[in-house]
């Protein structure tokens, strides 16, 4: 009997875990993001010497170009005729010019950015970003 | 009736039992650190781009202009060709020591349409560290 009393003192204390792994709970839901829509094909080009990329303009639409030339925005494939009238539409909505961010995997060709680029200028935006990337995390 | 009364005087029975919630949240735990996926940071490299229509690139040069070429297998800097890996770090100090002279000096960057994504991007990277901000980018 006196034994048993001695083994249960040993119990170990759960309350300090429990915490913690709150807390990293927490963490976890406070950072993740459900709603990133991007094609993960898609591998950039490291440009460390570019300038951060950090609170875009929320009018920015990022048009994607993967490898093979496909055009896409938010992971969706798009024609050159769907995505001339997609930037049109909102050059006339916003009634300016708005930033255009192209983010073109680093195997993709020339030809197959150009018909991005020129889809824009051709609706008088002039402006263009290339996304390359800075610092690479993890992997 | 007397059973019941004996255990309640324990004051055992009250414990909340911790193991199931603690099963839960270990769940939950993995389950967000298996989904989280790490997004690398992202730089921009700012160009423009004349008209698709306007087909004059500019003949009648200044003369601090930069003109670089970009084909399936290298750079051609003012006509003098770089190419591969060993090419990037020349073309690298070339254009290093051309845009020590002025940070204004208009570069124009020609590329044929076979070349790949990746050689355009190294050399606005390389114009961006040195502070260039006239770039254009023309296609062949």
């Amino acid at each position: 009997m006196g034994k048993k009393k001695y083994n249960e003192g040993c119990e170990l204390d759960m309350t300090p875990m429990i915490d913690v792994v709150f807390q990293m709970i927490i963490f976890f839901i406070v950072t993740i993001k459900m709603d990133e829509n991007v094609n993960e094909d898609i591998k950039l080009e490291l440009a460390k010497e570019g300038p951060l990329y950090k609170d875009p303009d929320p009018t920015t639409i990022v048009v994607e170009v993967d490898r093979r030339g496909w055009i896409s925005i938010n992971n969706l494939a798009l024609s050159e005729q769907q995505l001339g009238n997609i930037i049109g539409g909102r050059y006339r909505r916003l009634g300016k010019t708005f930033p255009i961010m192209i983010r073109a995997d680093k195997n993709a060709q020339h030809k197959d950015v150009r018909k991005v680029m020129d889809i824009c200028t051709a609706q008088g935006l002039w402006r263009i970003d290339f996304a390359a990337i800075k610092e690479p995390v993890g992997r | 009736m007397a059973k019941r009364r004996k255990s309640r005087n324990k004051g055992e029975a009250a414990k909340l039992e911790m193991t199931p919630m603690i099963d839960v949240v270990f769940q939950l735990l993995i389950f967000f650190i298996v989904t989280l996926k790490e997004v690398d940071i992202l730089s921009h490299l700012d160009i423009s781009r004349p008209a698709p229509d306007s087909k004059a690139t500019p003949e009648n040069q200044v003369d601090d202009l930069l003109t670089v070429q970009i084909g399936k297998q290298g750079w051609v800097l003012n006509g003098s060709p770089y190419m591969g890996e060993v090419g990037l770090s020349k073309l690298d100090k070339q254009l290093t020591r051309m845009a020590s002279f002025s940070k204004n000096t208009s570069v124009i960057i020609k590329c044929t349409g076979d070349s790949p994504h990746s050689s355009l991007i190294r050399v606005l990277n390389i114009l961006a560290r040195e502070g260039m901000m006239n770039i254009s980018v023309f296609s062949l």
